[in-house]
């Protein structure tokens, strides 16, 4: 409740504004409880964040610049049942007169040097921000003076924002919005593009900009207890893309770290509903298919498997599982056991001919492993007379098959894939 | 023969210009003056120094006579003459010499004072050091944040008077001393609050700085481990006026309002050396967390704080504080973090807190912090107080932000009574929403269900230590019985009869294996023992346990097969409920296949 009494200006503060006023409290009453004119001190705050009691960020709000007004605040806006010891007793209602001095826009540098400012358009939900690295999906409007030189919707990831001609004032901007926040940032050229300007907008030096930007979702950093079905698919679909970047550009343990958050999210996940279950487990898959890929690349072949196992669990005859677990199993020579695999892939999917190649390989293989045994059986018998002889032949076979194994590998490489649908 | 050696140096150097004085005369003058002193010549020296005609004499080499004159000055007692004069001679020299000087002899002499003599020091120059301060004018912020810093350099190796009988023995004149600093600090905060009010830019920053700088070190030592609480018997507590005057020194910097909100803004105290900024930062956390103690708990300087701010941004600005404060071992530190913690929860309202405060890493750091109080505290009452305070806090979360506090401690407690504890929460949770009206639907349906399957296991299958997790065990089945009786089959709010094969099969046949394992491995330990002990008495234990390096003696058999048959009794008693569980399940099923037909 409102009741004003003088009132001068035009505009209002918008949320997030820094707001100066002075103040006088008072209980119904009559004691004065606090006034911010005997402190002499001015008293700001950051509109609309829940800093102050509800009735403040609803009062404020309304206020001009120059104007006094009273406001009477039922405690359901103010301290509730529980009060504010030791001066507000519970179920209080407080009335205040507050003068508002100034507001301005909300300056996010470290040093409060003005160079970005924040007006908040619509505000954003929950507490968290992205943080350095975290990747985001933003839809921008860069403007300088009355032209709009840059408008785009684009992921990427904190701290890369170069990459994309961010200045990197915008990219300090973003680490303090939250999700769905809707704002307007004033930089200054210090926090744009400085002194070098930018040619590709043709955007002349020492120039200020003006952004408009809609944070439309963030990676989060979070535990797996933290977070509910939905946020869990959400992130996860943002980190698969992250695991695809990592891979295309060959980082293969940064890729895997992605996909495994992925598995360690949803694999125990419970109580979804239908929808949310299949979703899930085709994430889940692609994970674990990716996963399978990072670790062969990264020689990692037992991981590779027990992978494309779990790939296999949720969808048994996929062809990219089989196939990668074939290929590992080639790896460390297992080559029975990669048969296998190739065979059903055949068998499957008649048309992949990389696995008809494999396959083709393992028989090889397979075929000059007997041999191998049967001669090292034979052998051993006159192994006494023959050691120098033997000795020279085994090297020469073991030669051979890691000429053939390295061949195999290109063979294989070319042919590989990851999963980008799903 | 000492005093005429004085007059003889004195007459050589009354004719001598300023500048033409050697270091030669200055030694003499301090070795005769000293000399004086020892002999028990005090009155005469003081009449040479008061005497108009050696003034420039004593400006500038009086301040060698200070640490002669300290030490006479305590080793005379009381009511010594003597005494009576080198106090006089002191503040003479305050009054003389050269400050700079004068100021430096000073601190040397306090800071080599150690152990019982360090506050007798203190308390004897604070005045004298005071006077000559204030004669520095507009230079003096060096020298007076020196002298604080150096001050509270020497006072903190000693240990805080805690106990009622420590503070009124006060051996070591500490609760005596922090009081006349304080006093002794006064003048200076004064004048900067002279200066703020003349204009906002001025040149005292510096010795607001170094007042700042001052309290901050005061809210580390001896604020932080003091107790702080009222204590009968004793009306002027000397912690608590400290901490009042102390903080009446930061609302008159202006300093309260920034360095509450310090962390929450991202700011920290500006300071113009940036290299130390950050060992300032890690240093000044224990501070900033001792200064929101005393202005929200004990309410100290809080008539001046502004009656504006919502309390749950309180909260959130003293979550930070709280758990650096919960996560030191010693009783003062961690029982002001719990009640700091418990005052700033009392002001937020009942299911007033959003889910959305749990992203921040503070308020999950903290209840983990509270079980790790509540399990390891060697001391029972801030075991008992960590169990409440974890309570309030679930309490004032909505629904949705219990459920997730739930699944966050289940996952990261490690320790069965918390975990039983829990789980005993979720069912109050669960009877709640299934006795109002009001639609739940974080304690009811699939998001339950999900809750569900982190509390009806078993950790470790079959075999899970069943004694171990007795607590949690015992927690589950209760919480299992409840929602087979209350919720009807075909009601079938809670979605329990949806998912009651999985339940049978992850946790009730488990159990049922786990308990005949462990009865049967009991049973025959016991066994073992009765055969055992018809045998002789050998002592061949398999471990010893010490208690502060005392053997404990081993367990006769009689107290071993206690203790089995106390297992044993466990295992029954789970295996009752769990009957009676199973029973009830049986029963509703059939009533409800009956119904269907």
């Amino acid at each position: 409740q409102v009741i004003k009494k003088e009132g001068s200006g035009t505009e209002s503060p918008m949320i997030g504004d820094k707001v100066t006023v002075h103040y006088t409290g008072w209980l119904l009453d009559g004691t004065k409880f606090d006034s911010s004119l005997d402190r002499k001190d001015k008293f700001s705050f950051d509109l609309g964040k829940g800093e102050v009691i509800k009735a403040w960020d609803i009062a404020v709000a309304t206020m001009k610049v120059g104007e006094i007004c009273q406001i009477t605040c039922k405690p359901e806006y103010a301290y509730g049942s529980a009060g504010s010891p030791p001066k507000i007793p519970p179920n209080a209602t407080l009335i205040f007169e507050v003068k508002l001095f100034e507001f301005k826009g909300e300056d996010l540098t470290d040093d409060e040097d003005g160079g970005i400012i924040r007006r908040i358009r619509k505000k954003g939900e929950g507490y968290s921000k992205p943080n350095e690295g975290a990747l985001v999906e933003i839809q921008f409007e860069g403007r300088y003076g009355d032209r709009v030189f840059d408008r785009r919707e684009l992921r990427f990831e904190i701290g890369e924002g170069d990459n994309y001609d961010l200045p990197h004032g915008l990219e300090k901007a973003i680490q303090k919005m939250e999700k769905s926040e809707e704002s307007v940032f004033y930089l200054k050229s210090n926090y744009g593009f400085g002194s070098a300007g930018k040619e590709k907008f043709q955007i002349p030096p020492d120039a200020e900009l003006q952004y408009e930007v809609k944070l439309k979702s963030f990676e989060k950093a979070k535990e797996s207890w933290e977070m509910n079905t939905d946020e869990k698919l959400e992130q996860s679909c943002i980190v698969k893309e992250r695991g695809t970047q990592y891979f295309k550009e060959g980082k293969y343990k940064r890729a895997a770290l992605q996909y495994k958050k992925i598995v360690s999210w949803l694999e125990h996940e419970s109580g979804l509903s239908d929808e949310e279950d299949t979703k899930a487990k085709s994430l889940r898959l692609a994970a674990h298919l990716n996963l399978a890929m990072c670790h062969l690349k990264l020689k990692e072949y037992s991981q590779a498997v027990e992978n494309c196992n779990k790939a296999l669990e949720l969808d048994s005859s996929n062809e990219k599982g089989l196939f990668r677990r074939g290929e590992a199993h080639l790896a460390v020579n297992d080559f029975e056991l990669a048969r296998g695999d190739f065979q059903k892939v055949i068998q499957l999917y008649p048309s992949n001919k990389a696995a008809k190649v494999q396959l083709v390989i393992c028989q090889q293989k397979i075929r000059e492993q007997h041999e191998k045994e049967k001669k090292m059986y034979a052998k051993m018998f006159q192994r006494l007379a023959d050691k120098d002889v033997k000795s020279a032949a085994t090297l020469q076979t073991s030669h051979t098959e890691d000429a053939e194994m390295k061949d195999e590998r290109n063979g294989v490489e070319d042919k590989s894939e990851i999963d980008t649908e799903a | 023969m000492a005093v005429d050696e004085l007059q003889a140096i004195i007459q050589r150097c009354q004719i001598l210009e300023e500048a033409d004085f050697k270091g030669e005369d200055f030694n003499l003058f301090q070795v005769a003056g000293q000399k004086c002193l020892e002999d028990g010549y005090a009155a005469q020296l003081l009449e040479v120094i008061q005497n108009e005609k050696n003034k420039v004499i004593v400006k500038n080499m009086g301040w060698n006579l200070v640490s002669p004159l300290v030490r006479c000055i305590l080793m005379y007692k009381q009511e010594d003459d003597k005494r009576e004069h080198c106090l006089k001679i002191l503040d003479q020299l305050a009054q003389l010499c050269n400050p700079k000087e004068l100021v430096l002899g000073l601190l040397e002499q306090i800071e080599q004072t150690s152990g019982e003599q360090v506050c007798q020091t203190v308390l004897l120059l604070l005045r004298p050091l005071q006077t000559v301060l204030l004669k520095l004018q507009h230079k003096k912020a060096y020298s007076v944040g020196l002298s604080l810093a150096m001050i509270m350099n020497q006072l903190t190796p000693l240990p805080v008077p805690y106990t009622k009988q420590q503070i009124q023995e006060d051996k070591l004149g500490l609760c005596q001393c922090c009081p006349a600093v304080v006093e002794f600090a006064k003048p200076f905060v004064n004048e900067v609050v002279k200066n703020m009010e003349k204009s906002s830019e001025y040149n005292g920053t510096e010795l607001k700085e170094e007042l700042l700088k001052f309290c901050m070190k005061s809210l580390e030592y001896p604020l932080l481990t003091a107790q702080l609480e009222q204590l009968e018997g004793i009306e002027e507590h000397p912690f608590r006026h400290f901490a009042t005057e102390i903080i009446d020194i930061l609302w008159d910097i202006r300093e309260v309002i920034p360095l509450v909100f310090s962390y929450r803004k991202g700011r920290c105290p500006d300071w113009e050396n940036e290299e130390f900024a950050d060992i300032e930062r890690k240093n000044s956390a224990d501070s900033l967390a001792c200064l929101s103690y005393l202005v929200f708990v004990q309410h100290f300087g809080i008539d001046r704080f502004p009656v504006v701010f919502s309390s749950s941004y309180l909260l959130q600005c003293n979550m930070m504080h709280i758990e650096v404060l919960l996560k030191r071992t010693e009783e003062s530190v961690l029982s002001k973090g719990l009640d700091l913690l418990e005052s700033s929860l009392l002001r937020v309202e009942d299911n007033g807190l959003l889910r959305q405060y749990l992203e921040f890493r503070d308020f999950i750091n903290v209840p983990q912090d509270l079980v790790k109080v509540m399990t390891l505290c060697p001391m029972e009452h801030l075991r008992k107080k960590s169990l409440s305070i974890l309570q309030l806090f679930i309490d004032k979360f909505d629904a949705e932000g219990k459920y997730t506090l739930f699944r966050c401690l289940l996952k990261t407690s490690n320790h069965a009574g918390v975990e039983g504890y829990i789980i005993k929460n979720i069912k109050d949770q669960i009877h709640l929403s299934l006795t109002k009206t009001r639609d739940n639907i974080w304690f009811t349906g699939h998001h339950l269900i999900s809750l569900l399957d982190l509390v009806l296991l078993l950790p470790e299958g079959a075999e899970t230590d069943l004694l171990q997790n007795s607590d949690r065990i015992m927690a589950s089945l209760n919480l299992l019985r409840y929602l087979v009786i209350k919720d009807g089959e075909s009601d079938n709010q809670t979605g329990v009869w949806t998912t009651l094969a999985k339940i049978e099969q992850n946790f009730l046949k488990p159990l049922h294996v786990g308990l005949n394992m462990s009865k049967a491995h009991y049973e025959a330990e016991i066994k073992n023992k009765k055969e055992n002990r018809k045998e002789a008495h050998s002592s061949s234990t398999v471990c010893s346990v010490s208690v502060s390096g005392e053997r404990m003696p081993a367990m006769t058999t009689e107290v071993q097969l206690q203790v089995l048959h106390s297992a044993l009794f466990t295992f029954d008693l789970i295996e009752s409920v769990l009957a009676r569980v199973e029973e009830l399940i049986e029963a509703k099923v059939k009533a409800g296949m009956d119904e269907n037909r």
